[in-house]
């Protein structure tokens, strides 16, 4: 088999389960050169594929996984891949990034890219065995969480390299956020794809790959790779993400006041040292582990040896978990907070939207908004560990009050109404990440105009949270300084933004981690159009401009397929809490978000009018004349 | 002689060795074709499997057509021209470190890459060394 380009295998597999139809189709080239991978091939499909106001779990949605060109290469962090398909969670662009082992082998196995459509008549797993791919009935493996489902597709196959992408019991009953696992710790956490999987009886992806993929000019890419290499080893932060990983931010979050606490009502959690990357490893830690080929090595096992829950050993938590499932929801019980990572993972739960729907409930009942008889009996009190593990439990089953807070803080407090929607920590449906635009300017534009709702990952920014003055000054200009890492102001924000946004998607097309560009900033766009080059062969992709415009063209895509669902500057919102009540206490005591000031910049930048849509003008000068089109066509529902 | 030898600690599984063994044998990127492998167990286990160039080596004394050799500088290797792509050697070897190439179907084992192995310069923990045993060993001594 041999494609023209180099890095990618030039294949696309789609799998219709309705029909139990495949059929391997040559990527197109154009896709290639216009999209580069992963996001950017997501977002063509996704947008030519789908219609408006589709319902996310109706079999027409498509369930796509995706790789790129660095993907399974040498490349450090290139075992990163994705998932993408209309959300459940929130009904706009869904996409969830993970790192593990199965983008490579899907790779190896001969694909660039697995589309899934239908739904099947019962539950099924899909196995990919390179040329050979077979759905078949998984009658057994239903009801099991996702450890146990990877342990018996390996067993069932005798082969335990196998790299298996499967759904918990919560994807299995639909729970909005419910996850998709590989590798028992690896999750394409966000939005809700687990759900989809769930909608399409599919509970299982299992994939062998034999064969390899190479690179257009091998000695220019390993070039490249053992100078990426020599970076990431000689970098100080990624150096402390080695030995820590990312609980790391506790304690810089903590020092800026930014580590939201409490349903964010504040940045300052009082129990935050015994949640710190120090305690946890001088307590807890018990392994490091990694992703594929990856120099980083962030990955972080634990183990609880006292306490209500000793024995628990388990990968995790992130910042984010501890974050979600602790600071919160008030709990400083690192072991809580280890076990209910664990059990997101098991089930298959998202513990972002999972501890911040709990969290936003827990305020709710602090406001005396619910009674404790609404919630089964539970006490929903700050901090109260024991309640938060139950109530994982219980979202994960749809048992009691977890069948409510199964369909997304914002669906729950519609139907619980009395005031609780104003408690609902979101952007367009979703949980908010761990940030706050109080104390860390730009996350306040970050999570405002996120494609996927309020996320960091699409284009957070760390030049002014952690006060990166080099690299904010080799990125954009020395001239820029002091305002750019100024955390309390609104001043180039929005170019920081846009930057970042760009970036991430070239990022996300490749696929490679964010903890290579974003945090520790060793990577950027110049790095990646090398790569791409040397892997790919296409000289163009080599032109950082190039490489801008294929960004640009991704980020205008992903937001047409929002623009077509009907949101417009009005869903670019981010919580009134971060606009209307000042941060109480810490270091940045008194501040607020002025997000419209960074909107507009941001509308301007991108060159979209004053509702946030991509104009006709733009979308034609990125080649995406025909989107342009079908956003004029009157819409159907 | 000098093998590539795993002090027992620090490997993270990140399979690093295994894709940069296929590369400087095959010029791209896989796993199946590699020489070197990583047993990855849940919840904390994670450790290279390498040919150990054995002295009496039990792959060489499988191999029904003698494709299998120990030779005077130490390496076990196999001929490729003469491997039948059996398994025998990959059933018999007590480590499991013999593989089978997936596309040439013949067997494969470290071969050292000639002196200078991918997989120690790609290690990124750096837990992997091309070392003679008895050097380790003396270095155990001191190190307890
Ligand atoms: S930095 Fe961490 S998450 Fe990213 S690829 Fe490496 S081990 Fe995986």
């Amino acid at each position: 088999m041999s494609y023209p380009l180099g890095g990618y295998t030039g294949q696309i597999l789609r799998v219709d389960l309705e029909r139990k139809k495949t059929l391997a189709e040559p990527l197109p080239k154009e896709l290639a050169l216009n999209y580069l991978g992963g996001t950017g091939f997501a977002a063509r499909i996704l947008f030519d594929e789908l219609r408006a106001g589709l319902d996310p779990l109706a079999p027409e949605n498509r369930l796509i996984f995706a790789t790129g060109p660095l993907t399974g290469t040498l490349w450090p962090t290139s075992g990163r891949w994705a998932a993408y398909a209309k959300a459940p969670l929130t009904g706009i662009w869904g996409e969830a990034h993970c790192g593990g082992f199965f983008g490579p082998e899907l790779k190896y196995a001969g694909y660039d890219m697995l589309v899934i459509h239908g739904r099947a008549k019962g539950p099924v797993y899909l196995w990919i065995d390179d040329g050979t791919v077979e759905v078949r009935s998984a009658k057994d493996l239903l009801g099991r969480n996702t450890a146990e489902t990877t342990d018996m597709v390996r067993e069932r196959h005798g082969d335990r390299e196998i790299e298996v992408a499967c759904i918990g019991q919560a994807g299995e009953r639909l729970v909005r956020f419910a996850c998709i696992m590989n590798n028992y710790q690896d999750a394409l956490g966000r939005t809700g794809l687990g759900a989809v999987m769930g909608s399409k009886n599919l509970k299982a992806v299992a994939v062998r790959g034999t064969r390899a993929v190479t690179v257009a000019d091998d000695d220019k890419f390993m070039e490249l790779v053992d100078d990426a290499n020599q970076r990431v080893l000689k970098q100080s932060q990624a150096q402390q993400m080695m030995k820590y990983g990312t609980p790391l931010l506790v304690a810089y979050k903590s020092n800026i006041g930014e580590l939201a606490t409490r349903n964010h009502q504040t940045g300052l959690f009082e129990g935050a040292d015994r949640l710190n990357a120090d305690t946890i490893r001088e307590k807890y830690y018990a392994k490091t582990r990694s992703c594929f080929v990856c120099a980083i090595q962030c990955k972080k096992v634990n183990r609880i040896r006292k306490g209500k829950y000793s024995g628990t050993i388990s990968g995790g938590p992130e910042y984010e978990g501890i974050y979600a499932l602790g600071t919160n929801c008030g709990i400083d019980d690192f072991g809580a907070v280890l076990k209910a990572n664990q059990l997101c993972n098991l089930y298959g739960l998202d513990v972002i939207s999972a501890g911040c729907v709990i969290a936003w409930l827990m305020e709710c009942y602090q406001r005396g908004l619910v009674t404790r008889k609404q919630c089964d009996g539970l006490n929903l009190k700050w901090g109260n560990s024991d309640v938060m593990v139950t109530l994982i439990e219980r979202i994960a089953f749809r048992e009691g009050i977890g069948d409510l807070l199964a369909q997304g803080s914002v669906q729950a407090a519609r139907k619980l109404g009395k005031g609780t929607e104003r408690y609902v920590m979101h952007v367009k449906g979703m949980e908010i990440s761990g940030q706050d635009g109080r104390t860390h300017r730009s996350a306040a534009l970050t999570h405002a105009i996120s494609v996927r709702g309020a996320d960091h990952l699409r284009s957070l920014v760390t030049v002014d949270q952690l006060g990166y003055e080099d690299t904010a000054a080799k990125r954009y200009g020395k001239d820029k300084l002091p305002e750019i890492c100024d955390p309390y102001g609104e001043r180039y924000k929005a170019l920081v933004v846009k930057d970042a946004e760009d970036t991430f998607a070239i990022r996300d097309s490749l696929i490679v981690c964010w903890y290579s560009c974003g945090w520790p900033p060793i990577f950027w766009m110049s790095d990646f159009a090398a790569a791409s080059a040397a892997a790919t062969g296409v000289k163009e992709f080599g032109d950082v401009k190039n490489m801008y415009r294929i960004a640009e063209r991704i980020c205008n895509l992903r937001r047409a397929f929002n623009v077509r669902e009907g949101l417009s500057a009005k869903d670019d919102m981010i919580p009134e809490r971060f606009t209307r009540e000042p941060m109480p206490e810490g270091p940045g005591k008194g501040q607020v978000a002025n997000l419209e000031v960074m909107l507009r910049e941001y509308y301007r930048l991108r060159k979209w009018d004053a509702d946030g849509k991509p104009t006709e003008r733009t979308l034609t000068e990125l080649g995406l004349a025909d989107v342009a089109a079908e956003l004029k066509r009157p819409r159907k529902r | 002689m000098a093998k590539i030898i795993y002090a027992g600690e620090g490997c993270t599984g990140c399979k690093a060795c295994s894709v940069a063994c296929v590369h400087a044998h095959d010029r791209a990127f896989g796993l199946r074709a590699t020489r070197i492998w990583v047993v990855r167990e849940e919840p904390l286990t994670d450790y290279p499997v390498v040919c150990h160039h054995c002295d009496k080596p039990p792959c060489r004394d499988a191999c029904p057509v003698g494709a299998i050799t120990k030779r005077d500088d130490g390496l076990v290797v196999v001929n490729e021209r003469t491997c039948i792509g059996c398994g025998a050697c990959v059933e018999a070897c007590p480590f499991g470190a013999m593989g089978m190439h997936p596309t040439k179907r013949v067997a494969i084992n470290c071969d050292l890459c000639g002196g200078d192995p991918a997989c120690v310069k790609f290690c990124p923990p750096r837990v992997l060394k091309l070392q003679v045993p008895e050097a380790v060993a003396q270095e155990q001594r001191v190190g307890g």
